[in-house]
């Protein structure tokens, strides 16, 4: 489909649905969210306020759905959103906005600014307006299956991997097992050590488990992107999976997007409820530790501390489970100033780290992480969404910190029984 | 000593000291060095192969080879070009030769695994099929070690 600017006002006009229209009428401009915005408050700049960066979606719904607006509209008095606009607000759509969601927290009206950010983004990218990273990573999502171009040949190469790595066997494809563990791409390029440690703490708990050929991967770059019809494919495509292997529970990856994605938007974007739980990987976790399945040894020696991802925690209300199971393995855990719900993002998510031109900025911003992590004296961190950690390696990297960033999963499986 | 098994590796790894390990995981990351052109990851295993370095060239070099790996990993969203996700691979396994040794940890292992991946990564890439005959490689470079 051709992008065009009437494509994408049209796309604004239909989102615009009863909350936001009373989230723009509520909003009482008090800049609250601007504090809450580490785009923001790292740069000092009013434009990463976070309700101005909607200001186009704010015209769009005047000028169409208010008295006034209308009125304004006929006589010609109003500006009428543009190509040129568009693009300008490009940057202020994407590359600064991680739709991380402290804003929507701090908002005292109640307004759900990612919500309305998400749907700012339809138009954006129907209008060719959304960044040429998230464009080729959701056409290789929906042509090849990954935003990345992962393969089922890739997938099977690491498992053969992680079998050697192991000795644990990868299972493929098993009709009827109890979870099907997805993964992101993140972990089958950069973390081999993912999939080790589910093959370690399924085989410890007695679980069966499986990898899907035709649905391994868990990244929805639609919901990135903001293009609900490539958020529905992909999210289909693992429902298909699931339900042709009749599995119980399919297992969201350390991954923010594919959690909010598939546990939250997913039966919306389908239309029907799904005939398996969807769990992230922590409350799998968790669950197995109250069952007693989940049997550690020893601690971690170094001072630790937790990187909460966005999705997961603020979005997804998985706030306790990481530290419950932090508590089995590590002894000397500390918090971050701003822990879980209120925590700082990495400033990657989003699609932000997959925007080249966005690098800059995302790495000023992330200054008001390095200020949690040194406030902290913290030697290792853990964090539970692999695009968190690279942007946190980088983040690190870039201010000269040697902090070494770690899975949580992983963290758990180094801490198994001997033996298991 | 036949070395014909990861069981086999793993215990003959397992027995060597601290430094031994490192010389050790020196040569099974320099086996793969081809697959890499950063220079960072060379120093690095360079620095590893010395049995006299000191723990400042050590640090340094460790400081260099993790700036190798941050840089060379494919972020979230971006294509995965397969040839350079072999090399980031060779990094990681430059940085296990060179990390200051922590409890319960094993050099060599931790290379001899990047390395495989690094190869695995080779074989993507090319389009050779997914058999990676690394390992075999590593026990022969191991039994020679120990011989010598």
């Amino acid at each position: 489909m051709t992008a065009t600017l009437e494509k994408g006002i049209s796309v604004l006009k239909e989102v615009i649905d009863a909350p936001i229209a009373s989230y723009f009428s509520s909003c009482v401009h008090c800049g609250l969210c601007a504090e809450a915005c580490l785009f923001y408050t790292e740069t000092g700049d009013a434009k990463y306020t976070p309700i101005y960066k909607l200001e186009p979606l704010r015209r769009v719904y005047q000028q169409e759905y208010t008295l006034l607006g209308r009125f304004a509209k006929l006589l010609g008095l109003s500006k009428p959103v543009t190509d040129e606009e568009l693009e300008e607000w490009k940057p202020l759509v994407y590359d600064s906005c991680t739709m991380c969601g402290r804003c929507s927290l701090v908002c005292p009206v109640g307004n759900d600014i990612v919500y309305m950010v998400r749907k700012l983004r339809e138009g954006m990218a129907i209008s060719g307006h959304a960044p040429d990273g998230l464009v080729g990573a959701a056409q290789r999502a929906v042509e090849i299956g990954s935003p990345m171009g992962v393969k089922l040949p890739a997938v099977k190469a690491q498992m053969k991997h992680v079998q050697a790595d192991t000795g644990i066997e990868i299972p493929l494809d098993v009709v009827g097992a109890e979870y099907l563990v997805l993964m992101s791409s993140m972990e089958i390029i950069n973390f081999p050590e993912y999939l080790a440690a589910i093959a370690r703490i399924m085989k410890q708990a007695g679980k069966s488990w499986t990898l899907c050929s035709e649905a391994f991967e868990a990244t929805n770059s639609g919901i990135q992107i903001g293009v609900s019809d490539i958020a529905r494919v992909l999210v289909q495509r693992i429902v298909d999976g699931a339900e042709k292997l009749k599995v119980k529970t399919v297992i969201s990856p350390e991954c923010g997007h594919a959690y909010t994605a598939l546990r939250w938007e997913g039966p919306n974007l389908i239309g029907r409820p799904y005939t398996f739980e969807v769990l992230h990987i922590l409350e799998v976790l968790d669950g197995l530790r109250d069952q007693g399945l989940l049997k550690t040894t020893g601690f971690e020696e170094t001072k630790l501390t937790f990187h909460d991802p966005c999705q997961l925690v603020r979005r997804g209300g998985v706030l306790e489970e990481p530290r419950r199971l932090l508590n089995l393995v590590a002894n000397n855990y500390v918090e971050t100033s701003d822990p879980g719900k209120m925590n700082w993002c990495c400033g990657g998510g989003g699609g932000v780290s997959a925007i080249e031109e966005a690098e800059p900025l995302r790495l000023q911003a992330f200054k008001i992480k390095k200020a949690q992590l040194e406030a902290t004296g913290a030697k290792t961190l853990v964090t539970a969404c692999a695009n968190c950690r690279i942007v946190l390696e980088e983040g690190l990297e870039h201010y000269k910190m040697d902090i070494p960033v770690v899975g949580l999963t992983e963290t758990i499986a180094a801490h198994l029984t001997k033996g298991d | 000593m036949n070395i014909s098994n990861d069981s086999e590796f793993r215990a003959a790894l397992s027995s060597l000291s601290g430094a031994t390990r490192r010389l050790v995981a020196a040569r099974l990351a320099a086996n793969v060095l081809t697959l890499c052109p950063d220079p960072r990851v060379q120093g690095a295993i360079d620095s590893a192969k010395r049995t006299n370095i000191s723990d400042a060239e050590l640090a340094a070099a460790y400081q260099s080879a993790k700036a190798a790996s941050v840089d060379s990993y494919t972020q979230c969203g971006h294509e995965c070009n397969w040839s350079d996700q072999a090399s980031h691979f060779v990094a990681e396994a430059g940085v296990a030769c060179v990390q200051p040794e922590q409890p319960g940890t094993n050099a060599a292992w931790d290379a001899a695994m990047q390395a495989r991946m690094a190869r695995t990564c080779e074989t993507i890439a090319t389009g050779h099929g997914t058999d990676n005959t690394e390992a075999a490689a590593q026990y022969r470079i191991l039994a020679e070690f120990l011989k010598a």
